[in-house]
């Protein structure tokens, strides 16, 4: 017994000497760590793109992000989607690239009410950071900026062109991602509105939800879903990539006449929107969230601009793609993104 | 004469403690960790990163720890709770409703998430003991359970699915350092955060029960054979309820530590669990089987594995890279244990002692877990 308190406090005792070492090792070198900005030109910003996990909606950002790099001269852009869509993963991996030098962050938080927090550290930092793809949970943005679809309007859009490819009556499903992320909740609420909007002409199902994670986990959820109500349901609304994908080659595998409007533009939907079996999509501005986000931050951090109002929230657009504009509703985005860099230089910034 | 012996003696001793620390899977860990913090921070000085890298290791660990703790108290009966995550997320609901709807001081709301958290482990530990259907199932179903009703709550609750309102001290405690705290204008380092107070606390807690306390020893002979515990009198089925709370009470308190260091109190608390609450235990030293814990095995199995994953981040390394990577290395750490005890007993040349001071054999590792069936 003795022997075994012997061996447990000796065991605590060097845990506990182990983490003071390192504390006091961080301590002596802490002075030289971290990022804080300072004044300078473009070349110096080194600009780190995070997503809140891998997914297909943030491989535009990998391109976008070196563009940025070449077209604005910036000394480093990085993609990391390590952050496993969890907050703590993706606090340490911001942490570490800060720990690295980058001085300009594009975050998409993975928990909406837990990111200002993150943002507010970064700040106080001196790193120019934007809220990219989502804003926080609440009327505050801790961020410089927040640079994303609202996905309110962008649900509610998507519903109001189901319900009228529907002829305005009938059953309605809504596909969705995570139930815990108040964006979610949000994108229900722009479902709900258009519903509420028929006078009980539309009825909607429980929202399927939670089924965002994978093209599998999305497809199996389609799968049952047809099979067990398929005979009664007229539309489909999907709010989610992958399940606006597994649905697009389910309905038109089907031969069920469900109306569906998807949301993005992967290549399964646009094909099955020129064959006819996909009535409409809503398609989002990611290119135009990583790429001018890139430039207003890379502004932010070289201190050749300021945010006029901080935390101020700008709509990346989002543009209903039909049969009538598939081909050509990359025009009309390429063309918002350039106005948004407008908006950005003429409007939001304060320039030297 | 007799000081010369006494002293000799107490130097024997002492020697053989020792001998005995350093055949610990404890002491092989504390030597990779210390090398590969070397090694990481020679190769990256920006891995001695006070604010950006030390502390938030320093956090992560914290809160790893206790989680790893939560379930290195029903291995140590034999059992296992796979509802960890689940039942942090439950706690911390409480704890969540206790500030935003009752407006609960923060004392109060920990103390109510504990208690909730507890209460969900006893009913566990109830069902386990009473059925005697194996705790993987029984916890396994409770995990279900879970899963489903705290978002279904937080819808009915909460704005957004969170709980964002913050007691005065939350957010001292998860995101403050000791550069907080000053003592005649000197303040201390901004790589120690304050939230390895409460994990050092708990862990001196669940030490000292094993260590010094009959209730432990107890409840590490039902782990290593029940049917013994209960011929020596060991009300078994109250043990096992007992350690089911205690789990359940520790991934409440995991909860509440990983919302403090986020900022809200989400449905999406202790999804990240599980894994890392077998882990840390299991690199540490404690045997699935149950009879052997080790609370220092447990907090150096989890700093071992976000050393590696910090270094990881540090080179930029790939998502895909990085899962490979970490299975590769949690898998040589593990294979290099079996090699230390190989030479440990080709050199000792005798058999391997069992008692509750000795490292668990070697083998007993690699076994799989057969979680005893108890009736109350």
């Amino acid at each position: 017994m003795l022997r075994q308190k012997v061996v447990i406090v000796r065991s605590l005792a060097v845990a506990a000497a182990a983490t003071l070492t390192i504390g006091l090792s961080a301590c002596a070198q802490e002075e030289g760590g971290g990022a804080a900005g300072g004044e300078g030109s473009l070349s110096e910003v080194r600009l780190a793109l995070v997503p809140g996990g891998a997914h297909p909606y943030f491989q535009p950002w990998q391109q976008a992000g070196k563009d940025a790099q070449t077209d604005f001269g910036l000394a480093g852009v990085t993609f990391n989607e390590t952050g496993g869509w969890d907050q703590s993963k993706q606090n340490d991996v911001i942490n570490s690239l800060v720990a690295n030098g980058y001085n300009a962050f594009g975050i998409f938080g993975v928990s909406p009410t837990d990111i200002n927090s993150t943002f507010k550290m970064l700040k106080g930092s001196g790193i120019a950071t934007a809220s990219i793809a989502s804003c926080p949970a609440g009327e505050t943005n801790e961020a410089d900026f927040c640079l994303s679809t609202d996905v309110e309007i962008a649900a509610y859009t998507a519903a109001q062109a189901a319900i009228e490819a529907m002829g305005g009556s009938g059953v309605l499903v809504h596909l969705t991602g995570n139930n815990v992320d108040s964006n979610t909740q949000r994108r229900i609420e722009g479902v709900k509105k258009a519903v509420d909007e028929t006078d009980g002409a539309v009825t909607v199902l429980p929202d399927v939800t939670d089924i965002d994670k994978d093209l599998t986990t999305a497809q199996k959820a389609v799968a049952d879903l047809l099979a067990a109500q398929g005979s009664q349901i007229n539309g489909i609304v999907s709010t989610a990539y992958n399940p606006s994908v597994a649905a697009a080659t389910a309905v038109a595998d089907s031969k069920l006449d469900i109306k569906l409007v998807a949301i993005d533009d992967d290549e399964t939907i646009l094909t099955a929107i020129k064959e006819g079996s996909v009535y409409a999509t809503v398609a989002q501005n990611p290119v135009g969230q990583a790429y001018v986000g890139s430039w207003a931050l890379a502004q932010l951090a070289s201190k050749a601009c300021t945010v006029k109002q901080p935390g101020v929230v700008v709509d990346s657009g989002s543009f209903l793609v039909t049969k009538d504009n598939v081909a050509t509703y990359d025009d009309e985005r390429q063309a918002a993104s350039k106005k948004l860099k407008s908006l950005f230089s003429d409007s939001l910034l304060n320039c030297k | 004469m007799t000081s010369t012996l006494k002293s000799g003696s107490s130097a024997h001793l002492q020697a053989g403690a020792l001998r005995r620390f350093v055949a610990t899977p404890s002491f092989f860990l504390l030597v990779i960790i210390f090398v590969l913090v070397i090694v990481l921070g020679s190769i990256k000085p920006a891995f001695f990163n006070g604010p950006f890298v030390i502390a938030p290791l320093l956090t992560g660990i914290s809160i790893f720890t206790v989680v790893g703790l939560s379930q290195m108290v029903v291995l140590s009966i034999g059992h296992m709770n796979l509802a960890v995550g689940p039942m942090a997320a439950f706690g911390a609901m409480f704890m969540g409703l206790s500030y935003e709807l009752w407006d609960l001081p923060l004392v109060l709301g920990l103390a109510l998430g504990i208690l909730a958290g507890a209460a969900m482990g006893a009913l566990s530990g109830w069902l386990v003991a009473r059925t005697g259907v194996n705790s993987f199932i029984v916890t396994l179903a409770m995990s279900f359970a879970l899963i489903g009703l705290v978002p279904t709550v937080y819808s009915w609750l909460s704005a957004g699915s969170a709980f964002t309102v913050k007691p005065d001290g939350l957010d001292e405690i998860g995101r403050s350092s000791f550069s907080a705290i000053c003592v005649n204008g000197a303040c201390g380092s901004n790589a120690i955060p304050l939230i390895v107070i409460p994990a050092l606390g708990v862990m001196l807690l669940i030490g000292y029960l094993y260590s010094h306390t009959r209730l432990g020893r107890e409840l590490l002979m039902t782990g290593s054979n029940v049917d013994a515990a209960q011929l020596s009198g060991i009300p078994t089925g109250r043990r096992i309820v007992l350690v089911h709370s205690l789990s359940g009470a520790l991934a409440a308190l995991a909860g509440f530590l990983l919302a403090a260091s986020t900022g809200s109190f989400t449905p999406g608390i202790g999804q990240e669990f599980m894994l890392q609450s077998f882990v840390g235990p299991i690199l540490g030293g404690t045997l699935l089987a149950g009879g052997y814990v080790s609370v220092t095995g447990t907090l150096l199995g989890i700093t071992l594995t976000l050393v590696i994953r910090k270094g990881l981040d540090l080179f930029g390394v790939g998502l895909e890279t990085l899962n490979v990577l970490l299975g590769v290395i949690l898998l040589i750490a593990l294979s290099s244990d079996q090699i230390r005890l190989f030479f440990g007993r080709r050199r000792t040349r005798r058999p391997a002692q069992v008692d509750r001071t000795s490292p668990p054999p070697g083998p007993k590792l690699a076994q799989p877990s057969v979680p005893e069936e108890i009736s109350a």
